[in-house]
């Protein structure tokens, strides 16, 4: 419990950013499918970390990347936003018999049906911030864009967990 | 006072939560305008080695297209140089008495300079897309000047540091540009309205003007910010609307935007005189 936000955190913090300004802000699906990888940080955070540290932790990644990409706010606002309701979901997802404590949100460990609905939902309040942040209002044509994009960032997360977080690390 | 703490204390996340996105939306406000300067943007100096680097390892791929763009770009101006050699070589007014002809002061003509910059962040593909340069206040860029590539108007410089620069797109939502059609001289306002980074809107064309498609549309130079007759696009299809006093001109822009590699940052040495007489005599600079 007194390792929850170790070296391997700040190590996934580095790299899930480097991903996305480096690889991820050029690659777009059709000219309107994006992949915010970054928040994939905030997704593999342990299941117990602290309320508070998690919304600021939220708070410097957005803000990372939205110096990168010159979009002062709109990326902090909306991981604010996932961080605040990280908390809520995983309530909602509750197993039967509760959270262990060494539970992480670990698709080998917690299995497919929970990984993924925990992390569309928190793709999608993410998105949606993101894409209505930027225009500052509701327009039609970001549903697509939203449907698009959730799909991508999903799949990505997705892959992630199968390459590198692996059976055996899950169980330890 | 004590419930008071205890009640802090038990909503802390959510108070939290409501200071960090009001200090986001602050920001937002504050900061997302195609102009003004924001602290932390992509001109400062890490952030800025961080985009060198990229570029450093993406510029290899498209290395050919440059090849050809700045090939191109030299016919042209060895063409135009051509041009004003034989000029010079046929025109005989410099043998001319000089009492019959006052020479004209040839530093006073063209009061444009002209700022050769990397383009090492771009993007195409956002509602509001922004450019960052590898040129900075050291290479005599200042904010508010134009930006233009070898075939056309690319933005306006946003924010500057030493070696670095943000440029606002052509393609943000905020960005107007003055423009007028070649052929016959009306003028208008270029602005992009999202979507296909290949298209942007000219409006305010008047009803009465006879338009064709495939009509020139460039600067209109009535500001300081870019130099009249740069190319912005032509003219893709005109619509009337029944209730607008205006055409709806659709304008294929001549800068392929995911293209861009080099661009040239336009220094107008004559704008501060030019715009301290237009504000002191009540007009606000057409931007």
């Amino acid at each position: 419990m007194n390792s929850v936000f170790g070296i391997r955190h700040i190590v996934q913090f580095v790299l899930f950013i480097a991903l996305q300004i480096l690889l991820f802000d050029s690659l777009v699906l059709f000219g309107t499918g994006f992949c915010f990888i970054y928040i994939s940080f905030l997704l593999f955070l342990p299941i117990h970390i602290n309320k508070v540290l998690l919304l600021f932790l939220g708070f410097v990644a957005g803000f990372t990347v939205d110096i990168f990409y010159d979009t002062m706010g709109i990326h902090a606002a909306a991981s604010v936003l996932l961080a605040f309701m990280r908390p809520h979901i995983l309530n909602l997802l509750t197993p039967r018999d509760g959270y262990e404590t060494s539970d992480s949100a670990n698709l080998h460990k917690m299995g497919w049906n929970w990984f993924l609905t925990y992390s569309l939902l928190l793709i999608a309040i993410h998105h949606t911030a993101v894409f209505m942040l930027e225009i500052f209002g509701f327009d039609w044509r970001i549903l697509l864009n939203l449907l698009l994009s959730t799909m991508f960032t999903g799949v990505v997360v997705v892959i992630l967990q199968l390459l590198f977080f692996s059976v055996k690390r899950a169980s330890r | 006072m004590r419930n008071l703490f205890a009640f802090i204390y038990r909503f802390r996340a959510f108070l939290v939560f409501v200071l960090l996105e009001a200090l986001c939306i602050f920001l937002i406000v504050r900061y997302n305008t195609y102009q003004g300067a924001a602290f932390f943007n992509s001109a400062s100096t890490y952030v800025g080695r961080v985009l060198e680097f990229q570029s450093g390892i993406t510029e290899y791929f498209n290395l050919a297209t440059v090849n050809t763009t700045l090939a191109d770009e030299n016919a042209r101006l060895r063409q135009e140089v051509m041009q004003y050699k034989l000029a010079g070589i046929t025109d005989s007014v410099a043998r001319m008495d000089t009492t019959l002809l006052v020479t004209t002061d040839s530093a006073k003509v063209i009061p444009y300079k002209l700022h050769a910059g990397k383009v090492i962040n771009n993007s195409v593909r956002r509602n509001n897309n922004y450019l960052t340069l590898s040129i900075g206040s050291a290479n005599g860029v200042q904010p508010g000047m134009g930006v233009i590539a070898s075939n056309g108007v690319v933005g306006r410089v946003k924010t500057v540091s030493e070696n670095y620069a943000t440029v606002t797109s052509l393609l943000h939502s905020q960005l107007l540009i003055s423009a007028k059609i070649k052929r016959n001289n009306t003028f208008g306002t270029i602005k992009w309205q999202g979507g296909n980074y290949r298209t942007a809107i000219l409006d305010y064309i008047p009803l009465h003007v006879q338009l064709t498609k495939g009509d020139t549309v460039v600067t209109s130079g009535y500001n300081t910010v870019f130099p009249e007759g740069i190319m912005i696009g032509t003219i893709n299809s005109v619509s009337k609307e029944p209730d607008k006093s205006f055409y709806t001109i659709d304008v294929k822009l001549a800068v392929d935007f995911a293209q861009l590699a080099y661009v040239y940052v336009v220094e107008n040495t004559l704008k501060a005189e030019r715009d301290t007489l237009e504000q002191t005599s009540g007009i606000l600079p057409n931007e």
